[in-house]
């Protein structure tokens, strides 16, 4: 139980990322039913097949969202009942256990209609959006507005809107995808193009419209902005933001071209639509971090000026020298106790415990040996990208054919993070190797060390020709691109500590170029001719990019 | 260590995929009697702390360790603000650690600790 509890933090943003993919996912299916694929069953030839499809993704949609709802209130309930020593029942009374009720309840009964119903009718589509709405009312009341000092209904309003618009934009593109792909002629293509361009524009102006009052009631000031992790997030959210509008911008031109010409290609549509859904959930795994801090507004103090970025941030050059692994705060420590306990002839106790303990803090040493991996670690990265460029020119040159191997520097990295992440490990540290596995933090070392080797191996057998299946090839963008979502989770280590935000100011567009990695390598895999060439240059370089943000990277 | 740690793992799930560890932060303390490694007299003292947001008070807890290193849960005061837990106990002269754990509204929650000391003979 003590584990979960030290989970806790982590796994319910992860759940909380998940809740909001699955809700968007469900309201956006419930309105796509509604508003396109019925109105439009019989004017399309493919019309039943859209709506059985969309009503499927709907219904898978709304289990996922059960599920994850009674796994993520489930764990809250679980750690209140042991941390603060209530019974079952009276933790279910407090307000976000009754707002999951009720949104397992709203999405229980999607589940129920669309499961014995099939695709709905008129009177079950209006059941369907009533429920939609309270659901979406109920997920509101565990926003910030709830808990707001100053009680505001037009601030849970606000809420409630900016979650319809995700919901109706992003949340639609799976059907739209899916439709897109059902669809065999440009009439139709065009039909259901326009529609879902005007159902996102709806979408779009929520977002706008509740994203700016927000912007001014939980932020309030530039350096409330670039100053604190609520702030650095919003700026996260308003970039990748900006990359929906230029795909959903591209989109829309494409449904005008149809307009002119009815057998203009809508292969560029679907990809870029499948790339927003991408995009559209890392925003939804940014805003299940953003609810776990504080708003900027509140925090007045721990802000970091504009002065303290640029004096952190000023060129130095990359610390590739390590540091002695004697004068890190746990061995001195340690060197420490030793001294005591021959003195006073005691048993010798250790300086850390694996999972356990209060650590010493960190030295001088400790920041340099960090500096030393993050600056060793941007190296390997930039001859990724570096050898990636030159694998994309061996299409003209085949004497450049051996770049094709660089998946294969993966392997020293991860072998290099093996090593330094953990010095208080063995081999480095007196750490036993295999009782480490109780630290959490050293078991994610591993894991990610891991993963590392399988997703090296595996790009490594795509290119070589090894693996040849198509969706192989797209195992390696999925991956890049859900670590950069999964790093904006990372992000809120410390509430606010002026350190804590200025490493945040590095890691998230160290997230941002990873998506954007991601997604490129996605496009150059699935656009043909001239789109997949522009992808193909584009990726590599966003690895050159993070390899020199890590460079950059100071912790002091 | 923790934090180098983390910011390591962090870069790794940049580029593949993954965990990492981090405590969920929402209702922060703004304000508390003690502050945190403030000093108190001895005696019968109200202890207060104000967060940014409003708090589930039956579901939030304070617990107190004292010279002696036994956490003692408090009696949390049914007069406290929306936004603030407040207990009354005797303290005697030692250095002590609040540990509060709060619930906001909008079911985050959040833990801290605030460390002081109570001075001997200022009643």
């Amino acid at each position: 139980m003590s584990l979960l509890v030290d989970l806790f933090g982590y796994l319910s943003i992860v759940l909380h990322g998940l809740t909001i993919v699955a809700q968007s996912m469900t309201l956006g299916g419930v309105l796509f039913l509604v508003l396109l694929a019925r109105p439009f069953a019989h004017r399309l030839a493919e019309g039943d097949a859209i709506l059985r499809g969309a009503t499927r993704i709907t219904l898978y949609s709304a289990v996922a969202m059960t599920v994850v709802e009674i796994l993520g209130n489930g764990l809250q309930v679980a750690v209140l009942m042991q941390t603060v020593d209530l019974p079952f029942l009276d933790v279910m009374q407090a307000n976000f256990a009754v707002a999951a009720l009720v949104k397992v309840a709203c999405a229980a009964l999607i589940v129920l209609l669309l499961a014995t119903r099939g695709a709905p009718d008129r009177a079950t589509g209006l059941v369907l959006l009533a429920l939609g709405a309270v659901e979406l009312a109920a997920a509101t009341m565990t926003t910030h507005a709830a808990a707001r000092l100053q009680p505001s209904l037009l601030l849970l309003a606000v809420e409630w809107l900016h979650q319809l618009g995700a919901a109706i934009w992003i949340g639609g593109i799976p059907c739209f995808v899916l439709a897109l792909a059902r669809v065999q002629d440009g009439a139709g293509w065009r039909l259901v193009g326009a529609r879902f361009s005007r159902l996102s524009m709806a979408g779009v102006g929520c977002i706008l419209l509740s994203g700016t009052t927000m912007f001014i009631v939980y932020i309030g000031s530039l350096p409330a902005f670039y100053g604190t992790a609520f702030g650095v997030m919003v700026g996260a959210k308003i970039a990748m933001f900006g990359m929906l509008l230029a795909l959903g911008a591209a989109n829309f031109l494409v449904t005008e071209r149809l307009r002119r010409d009815p057998r203009a290609s809508v292969v560029r549509m679907k990809r870029f639509a499948e790339v927003e859904i991408g995009i559209g959930f890392s925003i939804f795994f940014a805003a299940a971090s953003l609810t776990s801090v504080p708003p900027a507004v509140d925090l007045t103090q721990d802000r970091v000026t504009w002065q303290e970025i640029l004096q952190r941030n000023a060129p130095v050059w990359p610390r590739l020298a390590s540091p002695d692994h004697d004068a890190l705060a746990i061995p001195e420590l340690q060197a420490q106790l030793d001294r005591e306990a021959q003195q006073h002839h005691q048993a010798v106790s250790p300086a850390s415990v694996p999972g356990d303990g209060v650590l010493p803090p960190r030295n001088a040493e400790d920041i340099a040996w960090s500096e030393y991996n993050h600056h060793w670690a941007g190296l390997f990265v930039i001859l990724i990208g570096g050898l990636a460029l030159l694998s994309q020119a061996s299409a003209r040159r085949p004497w450049l054919r051996w770049a094709r191997h660089w998946p294969l520097v993966f392997i020293g990295l991860a072998l290099f993070l093996l090593l330094r992440s953990d010095p208080e490990v063995w081999p480095l540290g007196d750490e036993d190797f295999m009782a480490a596995f109780r630290d959490v933090e050293v078991l994610q070392h591993r894991i990610f060390v891991v993963l590392i080797l399988v997703f090296a191996l595996f790009e490594w057998a795509v290119r070589t020709g090894r693996l040849r299946s198509q969706r192989a090839a797209l195992v390696f963008p999925l991956m890049v691109a859900a670590g950069g979502a999964l790093l904006l989770t990372h992000s809120h280590q410390i509430a606010n500590v002026k350190d804590a935000m200025l490493i945040e100011l590095t890691h998230t567009p160290l997230a941002i170029a990873g998506i954007a990695a991601g997604w490129a390598r996605w496009l150059e895999l699935r656009l043909p001719g001239k789109g997949s060439r522009i992808a193909g240059w584009t990726w590599p370089l966003c690895f050159v990019l993070v390899g020199v943000i890590l460079l950059w990277y100071r912790e002091a | 260590m923790t934090l180098r740690l983390v910011r390591l793992a962090a870069l790794v799930a940049m580029l593949v995929s993954g965990l990492s560890l981090q405590a969920a932060a929402h209702a922060i303390l703004i304000d508390s009697t003690p502050k945190p490694d403030g000093t108190m007299p001895a005696g019968h003292q109200t202890l207060s702390f104000h967060y940014n947001s409003r708090i589930d008070h039956k579901r939030s807890r304070l617990t107190l360790v004292g010279p002696s290193a036994k956490p003692m849960v408090l009696r949390q005061s049914t007069h406290a603000e929306a936004n603030a837990l407040d207990a009354e106990v005797d303290l005697a002269p030692g250095h002590y650690t609040l540990r509060w754990q709060a619930l906001a509204l909008d079911g985050h929650i959040t833990r801290g600790d605030v460390p002081f000391s109570v001075a001997a003979g200022a009643h």
